[in-house]
């Protein structure tokens, strides 16, 4: 194929500028390791062996970071406490777009666990869960299931999602991608609510990488086939530096701390 | 490749300068950034010597850059995306084009991305039918006013919010506003329609990471992660150099990059993307692309002198603190990229010999290197341009220059190297200086040509009445009667 050989040239006159390099000692281990360097021996031991003081800290930590992110942080005691914020949320905010209050969520069992679809229904506000998209489906069939996920997910004014974990030192949320769990939740919604347990939250980028690079409980799905970091809401400032939430994505982010 | 227009550097430069509401942009601007930068660096746990730690990660994914791409192509074809690697702009460009034929295109929707800015992607698009809209905020202003950007991360920074008022209740036909809310809330209005009908997102890459196989982008707005997530079809650009092995060195890399860029430990949104939506999952791109363009960047990469600018990740840190690029402002530079990274790879990009005032503009102060959160010697690669236009360098195609400084330098070294001929001749011209208009301390305000143009905006100092060797020597006899 004409595009193959291209890259053959291509790849060709790089190694041709790159010049005679001691191709034999290129460092393959070091490019691409095959085992957990000492580095990230002690970050995965640092995550494991966390106690109990030292996820307190954490916490801290994250509440600081996030505050000037305007990330708004609620450390609630259970599922009812859960429930009854995201029900304040529910009620204090309308919606930005105009139109009837709608909410989406992940199909994810912590978020079904706080039952919020009875309460919901008795206001009636519809309640949106997504759902993976069956396989066996024909590929018209597919487009237009996803299409009503598209139009549901648009039309609501909060989305609600879990998340894979949730760094402290810069408070940000982890998401990698799954069936059943749409990216656009968490994008599309003007107010976001993100939903963690504490055993979720990690320092920093670092001890995450560090997990998806080489714990065998992550290491599978690994990156994913998108990782999002996502630190508190969309802003922008590009009009005379004056800072605007809300540019494209989610003005308003809460992140709903959870007991283990 | 879009437009260049280097050869313009001087004429344009004086119209930033002479531009009041550029200037305070811009000083604005430098005063929030370039401080706050030196600070974030200070502040890094591991202090600010993670960016020679960087620049060393950069430096031995340049030096692998073969196997990098390879193993980056590969990850992605695994996970179902496409991977184009284009010499030119022209072919990056048309490979683009015919997605969007292929696929019916007529509304795309774009993240910021100087790489499509340099290849001039837009304009073709356009020309073959489809609706190209710039959705980073800035981007979108300066799209509206048909403009070009004039930073690489505040794009829009020569507009003030009463132009962007004006250009609102003209182009969106929304209620005159200057208030910045107000017009953001227009533009998200906006743009929101636009994403949704969107058949195609195309972005480009802050950098990559081969070891996993994805790209990642980084936005405050969301834009770019709108844009990668609802269209159909994603295409992703990336300059050939945009890449490092691991994971870990990524971590490095991105920390600075957002301290470099917008003093931000984080940006609001980084998405690591490894290729399209899998089966199952409702949304995400079901066809992804990316295209790894080279267009004179291996040029680079074969000159040992110039192989560190391949470090560079576009953060824009060196604009923040460069005093020439704080008084002339982005469209001096001609090109896509403006600032210090500007004077050293637009010429190289795009050809030295009309490029040349680039390198001739900066002032060698040193700010940029202390500034980069790479580390890169952009001061040693100006020195290096403007060496090879005097001496001139077949490789860059550039003649040496005229005689006229060689000459100079051979009647002056002719000069100092017969002391009695230098002598009379500065005692003549003492006397002769008496004709010349004098400013502040005697100082000349106007030397005669061809040495006028030194006077334009600077005095010169007057000989001295008795030549330093005279004054010496008396010196030495009343000492030595002494
Ligand atoms: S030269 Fe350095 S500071 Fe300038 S854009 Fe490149 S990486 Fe950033």
């Amino acid at each position: 194929m004409a595009d193959e050989r291209k890259e053959r040239f291509f790849l060709d006159s790089l190694r041709r500028a790159l010049g005679p390099p001691p191709q034999a000692s290129r460092p393959m281990e070091d490019l691409f390791p095959r085992k957990p360097s000492a580095e990230d021996q002690r970050l995965l031991g640092a995550v494991s062996g966390r106690s109990e003081r030292e996820r307190e800290e954490l916490l801290r930590r994250l509440r600081a970071a996030a505050a000037p992110l305007h990330l708004q942080i609620e450390a609630v005691v259970d599922l009812a406490a859960a429930r009854a914020t995201v029900l304040r949320l529910v009620a204090e905010k309308s919606p930005e777009w105009g139109g009837e209050k709608q909410l989406v969520a992940w199909s994810h069992k912590l978020i079904e666990s706080l039952d919020l679809a009875e309460p919901l229904a008795r206001q009636g506000i519809p309640l949106w869960m997504t759902a993976p998209i069956d396989p066996g489906l024909a590929p018209e069939a597919a487009a237009e299931e996803r299409a009503r996920q598209r139009a549901r997910i648009a039309a609501s004014f909060i989305g609600i999602t879990t998340a894979d974990f949730c760094l402290a030192e810069t408070a940000t949320v982890v998401l990698r991608s799954r069936p059943g769990e749409p990216r656009s939740v968490a994008l599309l919604p003007s107010i976001h609510i993100a939903l963690v347990r504490r055993g979720q939250i990690l320092a920093d980028l670092k001890e995450l990488f560090a997990l998806l690079r080489w714990d065998e409980r992550y290491r599978g799905a690994g990156v994913s086939n998108c990782l999002s970091l996502i630190s508190g809401p969309s802003k922008t400032a590009d009009i005379e530096a004056t800072m605007v939430h809300g540019a494209h994505g989610p003005r308003e982010m809460f992140l709903l701390i959870l007991p283990d | 490749m879009s437009a260049v227009r280097t050869e313009r550097y001087v004429e344009e430069s004086r119209r930033g300068i002479a531009d009041p509401v550029l200037r305070r942009a811009l000083s604005g601007l430098q005063e929030r950034f370039g401080r706050g930068t030196a600070e974030a660096y200070r502040r890094l746990p591991e202090g600010p010597g993670l960016r020679q730690t960087a620049h060393a990660i950069r430096e031995k994914a340049i030096a692998n850059l073969d196997l990098l791409l390879e193993r980056l192509a590969a990850r992605i074809r695994a996970n179902g995306g496409e991977v184009f690697f284009a010499a030119t702009g022209e072919e990056a460009v048309s490979y683009c084009a015919g997605i969007a034929r292929r696929r019916g295109v007529k509304l795309a929707v774009k993240g910021k991305s100087m790489v499509t800015e340099e290849i001039g992607l837009n304009s073709v698009l356009a020309a073959q039918g489809v609706e190209v809209v710039e959705t980073d905020l800035g981007e979108y202003i300066i799209q509206l006013a048909g403009e070009s950007p004039s930073h690489i991360i505040a794009p829009a920074i020569h507009k003030t919010r009463n132009e962007v008022a004006d250009l609102f209740a003209r182009k969106l036909g929304i209620p005159y506003t200057t208030d910045p809310p107000r017009l953001t809330q227009a533009a998200r209005r906006a743009l929101r329609e636009k994403f949704l009908a969107a058949d195609m997102g195309i972005s480009g890459v802050n950098l990559a990471c081969a070891e996993t196989g994805h790209i990642s982008t980084v936005s405050n707005e969301g834009n770019i992660r709108m844009a990668t997530t609802l269209p159909p079809v994603h295409v992703a650009f990336m300059g050939l150099e945009r890449i490092v092995a691991r994971l870990d060195e990524y971590e490095i890399i991105l920390r600075l990059l957002c301290r470099g860029a917008s003093v931000q430990d984080i940006g609001t949104y980084v998405s690591l993307i490894g290729g399209p939506r899998r089966p199952g999952e409702s949304d995400g791109p079901e066809e992804f692309h990316l295209v790894v363009v080279d267009n004179g960047r291996s040029r680079l990469l074969a000159d040992p002198r110039f192989r560190e600018m391949l470090c560079c990740i576009r953060c824009a840190a060196c604009l923040n603190v460069c005093p020439v690029y704080g008084r002339i402002g982005g469209h001096a530079y001609g090109f896509a990229y403006s600032g210090p990274v500007g004077a050293v790879v637009t010429p190289l990009l795009t050809g030295v010999q009309r490029g040349r005032d680039l390198c001739r503009g900066e002032t060698l102060c040193g700010a940029c290197k202390d500034a980069c959160s790479m580390d890169i010697d952009l001061p040693r690669m100006l020195l290096e341009l403007r060496a090879i236009l005097a001496a001139g360098d077949a490789t860059w195609g550039v003649k040496p220059e005229g005689g006229l400084e060689r000459n100079v330098w051979r009647i002056w070294a002719g000069l100092v190297s017969h002391p009695g001929l230098y002598e009379r001749l500065l005692r003549a011209g003492a006397v002769l200086q008496g004709l010349l208009p004098r400013g502040v301390a005697g100082w000349i305000r106007r030397l005669p040509p061809p040495l006028s143009g030194w006077t334009q905006s600077r005095d010169f100092p007057p000989l001295a009445k008795a030549p330093f060797r005279s004054r010496w020597a008396r010196r030495r006899r009343e000492v030595g009667r002494g």
